[in-house]
């Protein structure tokens, strides 16, 4: 394996495995957020809003 | 009754945002910086590029077991007087760790790369890639354990203990290179050494370090909003089925 191979590897892999837990992490917290109702205003009670969304 | 979301329970803030922006645009300039501007290395050609992400990745890996060590020995002390049980410490030791193990994979693959160009061979059973490769694993089995179904607290209790079983490995796997003779070298960047880089390959070596801390962090603040969540789902599921049972027991009398 060339030089330039194996940094274009250790570079390619690194950014696939860091961007794909971090695509992971905000998709779990969205997908929860809409089991639990975050981001639909409800009527719950006295003041309560949740009408943010869960995440972005 | 169960508990409303709201706001606070939110894995997004204006503050994660504005992080997250920052780490985007960081990692944009290191890798500017890492693959053009910084120079070829007069004996190891372009593999020197490697150090940017290698010794990063390990460095935060480094600090993620420490704030999981630290957050496990809070929960050991604080579980049983604070009113949340402790799980603020708990959370953040798992989130850490978590982040930790991805560094600790990326620290493993990048270095063997690397080692495949300057040694000839990806691997060698020396004290510093052995030691790492245990590291990798030990932590890899607490993360195993939190996913263990049990009581919170008691689950909490037991991850902690593993957690500073597992972190004795950390300061091996740091010195290693000092305390045995080893293929590996010793750290670039040590205190109260001498840099053994210098120039733009060392500038470039400090800021992919800073670079990789604040992409870690936005992670772990995420991870830790995420794992929030998850015990939120949790707990309205189970008032459900404790309402559930109710309902039939009332109908049954």
């Amino acid at each position: 394996m060339s030089d330039i191979a194996a940094v274009a590897t250790g570079w390619g892999l690194t950014f696939v495995v860091v961007a794909t837990y971090a695509l992971w992490v905000v998709g779990r917290g969205k997908t929860i957020g809409r089991e639990l109702g975050i981001g639909k205003r409800q009527v719950l009670g006295p003041g309560s809003d949740s009408s943010t969304p869960a995440s972005s | 009754m169960s508990q409303i979301p709201d706001s606070k329970h939110m894995t997004a803030t204006l503050g994660t945002r504005i992080l997250g922006s920052v780490a985007v645009a960081a990692v944009l300039l290191m890798t500017l910086l890492g693959l053009v501007v910084s120079p070829e290395d007069l004996v190891q050609g372009h593999a020197v590029r490697m150090l940017y992400l290698h010794v990063p990745s390990i460095w935060i890996a480094y600090a993620a077991f420490v704030l999981t060590a630290a957050s496990s020995v809070l929960f050991l002390i604080r579980s049983r007087s604070r009113a949340d049980g402790g799980r603020h410490h708990d959370r953040l030791a798992g989130s850490a760790a978590e982040v930790g193990v991805l560094f600790a994979g990326i620290t493993l693959v990048t270095g063997m790369l690397w080692g495949r160009v300057t040694w000839g061979t990806y691997w060698q059973w020396d004290a510093r890639l052995t030691t790492t490769v245990l590291l990798f694993v030990t932590y890899l089995g607490y993360l195993a354990l939190r996913r263990l179904p049990a009581d919170p607290i008691v689950r909490g209790r037991r991850s902690a203990v593993m957690a500073l079983i597992s972190f004795v490995n950390v300061p091996i796997v740091h010195f290693s290179v000092d305390w045995w003779r080893t293929l590996h070298q010793k750290a670039s960047l040590s205190v109260g050494r001498r840099p053994e880089i210098t120039g733009e390959m060392y500038w470039t070596l400090l800021y992919s370090t800073l670079t990789v801390t604040v992409v870690a962090s936005w992670l772990i603040v995420h991870r830790y909003r995420v794992i929030r969540l998850e015990e939120l789902r949790d707990e309205e599921a189970l008032n459900a089925l404790i309402a559930s049972r109710l309902r039939e027991d009332d109908v049954g009398n």
